[in-house]
């Protein structure tokens, strides 16, 4: 049947051909395959940047949302071409990372997530109060400290709950630098830390895991990130900031907040914009930077250096809807300088 | 039990065949050796920093507090949690996967067989994680909203039953998911165990007149019993070594609490919670000892078992090494 042989001929040589361009393809898309692993607060931004980076340049992302803290794990091991992380990495972890540089390339907030059945959204709360919560000086709803902050509501004879997170995160990172900030007494006791020694309430595993435990506590109280807050419909509390004022965590706060400091520490690219002095009236006072790290010599240097230029530049305008606020022209030249320093 | 030499008669025949499996068999038991080996070797490397630092202290101090400048590590609370999970959820386990095993195998119509056996057997197949989700979500509220108030009006004055958790995530809801993961282990073998006991010692039994329970305690209980022990020894091991479905229902509170409806946590849950991104050499030293603790746990609780399945044994001098675990 010579008919069939010569469709079966064709079809092979369009077969092989497909198989040429795939490999061609693949070949192609590897060497331009930018892989990341760490924080999940970033997550959803990294998301958005996929499309535009293929188009921009033929970059392929492939990130993993494991965690701040696997993040650094998996950078230290260079399992992959970037970490990223919300809280600052300690001296220990840089020494650990052999010359890894930080910088700051998204800017958000963490939101004081409550459970209070018949409570409207955004009630008060200060730092102060915050504090006392979660060390467990004050147990009860009706708290005349809590009474005081929202005159006019009536608060339940309620037992409050905390809900942390159990594993080491960023979040936590955010929260207790700003319990620190807020209060002597807690910086004294318990300091700031990914993970800290929690004198009460119950520990979840994930920003998933606090919301869940939030929302089946009635009279819980906890923290996740602001974005993770507001697709979940959870109420969370309007902080007030030193200034006196209530603050809510959307972009004005945030934006608020980051004028508190503009200029990264020299030697790390550490920013601290939680509890910002009385002068910023529009800060939301659980504001926090996130950072990616990468290794100053890397074999996709130049394609890190691009991909992290656009990031940082045309990579923050799809921020805001997702309440991450843009990073402030001077932090901006500081990411620049430091992403130069890949090689 | 030592190995026994191959039988002579056959040996001229399948010398080469047996040379083979003398080395297969051989390398393949001391690979596991060797891979026990290297894992103590490891964890006792990748814990000497906290070993220099806190000595043998750690294994009963309580306190976990990971903040730079203010780092003290103990295993005593994780250890504490450990052993009381397991333990009780042991001793929950034990009678209801027996009860089981026995409805199955004695007293259940032949149609329900096949199909509550399929049924107790996909609860062995459920990933703990998935388990530990179904704590959080359904069985943690329901537990504190109404097993826990019923245990603590009615029980309250042991201190183990104090007020419910607010969370629903208590070392009881832990114990509760714990008993779910490892009835269906000691209830499969306690099975076939029970399929294994002989027809005739049965039929004896019945032909003497006895009634089933009578039958079942005379006979099938006696006859199993070692391998019904060597089954509660696997499953205390699965509950002692369990980390995420525990991490997510017990609440990760460090201390020591009487009451079984408070937090907790236990050496696997808070090894899996902390260890990606740990921030300082010390706490990542320290959760590796915590590693070492488990593993000396878990070893001395499978050789206290099977010392006391010997003593048992030895006294009663019937059934025994049933299902091969000495």
């Amino acid at each position: 049947m010579p008919k069939l042989g010569t469709v079966t001929r064709t079809t092979l040589a369009a077969a092989i051909a497909a198989l040429a361009t795939a490999t061609a393809a693949t070949a192609h898309t590897t060497d331009t395959t930018i892989t990341g692993a760490g924080s999940t607060f970033v997550a959803p931004l990294l998301a958005q940047w996929i499309d535009p980076l293929g188009s921009a340049y033929g970059y392929s992302l492939q990130y993993s949302a494991i965690g701040s803290g696997g993040g650094v794990a998996a950078i230290t091991n260079r399992t992959v071409d970037f970490g990223a992380s919300d809280a600052p990495l300690t001296a220990d972890q840089f020494a650990a990372c052999k010359g890894c540089v930080q910088i700051p390339w998204a800017l958000s907030a963490t939101a004081v997530i409550y459970n209070l059945s018949g409570a409207k959204n955004l009630l008060h709360m200060n730092g102060a109060t915050l504090a006392k919560i979660f060390s467990g000086q004050i147990t009860k709803w009706n708290d005349p400290a809590i009474r005081k902050l929202n005159k006019g509501v009536s608060l339940p004879d309620q037992t409050i709950a905390t809900v942390h997170r159990s594993d080491n995160s960023g979040t936590t990172y955010n929260f207790t630098d700003y319990l620190s900030s807020a209060s002597a007494d807690w910086k004294s006791k318990y300091g700031r830390g990914v993970a800290v020694n929690w004198p009460n309430g119950t520990g979840q595993r994930g920003s998933s895991g606090v919301a869940a435990g939030v929302s089946q506590t009635p009279g819980g109280i906890g923290y996740v990130d602001v974005a993770y807050a507001l697709s979940n419909h959870l109420k969370y509390f309007a902080m007030q900031n030193k200034a006196g004022k209530y603050a809510t965590p959307g972009l004005k706060g945030i934006l608020g907040a980051a004028a508190a400091q503009v200029k990264p520490d020299p030697k790390t690219n550490e920013l601290s914009i939680v509890n910002p002095a009385t002068k910023y009236k529009l800060a939301y006072p659980v504001s926090t930077y996130t950072y990616v790290i990468v290794p100053t010599s890397s074999p996709k240097a130049a394609a890190l250096r691009k991909f992290l230029f656009w990031a940082v530049t045309r990579g923050q305008s799809y921020g805001p809807k997702l309440l991450f606020q843009p990073i402030p022209k001077p932090v901006l030249v500081v990411a620049e300088k430091t992403i130069a320093k890949i090689k | 039990m030592s190995a026994v030499p191959a039988p002579r008669l056959t040996a001229r025949r399948f010398r080469a065949g047996d040379a083979a499996l003398q080395l297969v068999a051989g390398a393949a038991a001391l690979a596991a050796c060797v891979v026990v080996a290297l894992i103590v070797w490891k964890v006792v490397d990748g814990s000497l920093p906290s070993i220099h630092a806190y000595g043998i202290r750690f294994v009963w101090r309580v306190a976990w507090n990971p903040v730079l400048g203010h780092e003290l590590y103990g295993a005593g609370s994780f250890l504490f949690g450990t052993a009381v999970t397991s333990l009780v959820a042991l001793l929950t386990a034990a009678p209801l996967a027996i009860g089981v095993a026995l409805f199955l195998t004695e007293l259940a119509p032949r149609f329900l067989r096949g199909a509550v056996t399929a049924l107790v057997e996909t609860l062995a197949a459920i990933p703990s994680v998935v388990i530990g989700l179904w704590g959080i979500l359904v069985l943690g509220p329901v537990l504190r909203d109404d097993v826990e108030p019923a245990l603590h009006t009615a029980l309250g004055f042991i201190p183990l039953f104090g007020p419910a958790s607010a969370s629903g995530s208590s070392v009881f809801t832990a114990i509760v998911v714990l008993t779910i993961m490892i009835l269906p282990i000691v209830s499969s073998i306690s099975r076939e165990l029970f399929l294994g006991v002989p027809r005739e010692l049965r039929e004896g039994a019945l032909a003497l007149g006895t009634t089933r329970w009578e039958m079942v305690r005379g006979v099938v209980l006696p006859y199993a019993r070692g391998g019904i022990a060597a089954a509660l020894i696997l499953g205390l091991g699965r509950a002692i070594g369990e980390a995420i479905a525990v991490s997510q229902v017990i609440g990760g509170v460090v201390g020591i609490h009487w009451s079984l409806f408070s937090g907790g946590d236990t050496l696997g849950s808070k090894i899996a919670e902390s260890y990606q991104g740990g921030t300082t050499k010390l706490q990542v030293a320290s959760l590796i000892y915590l590693g070492l603790v488990l593993l000396v746990f878990s070893l001395s609780m499978n050789l206290a078992a099977q010392w006391i399945v010997r003593r048992v044994a030895r006294r009663q001098g019937v059934g025994t090494n049933r299902g091969g675990l000495a």
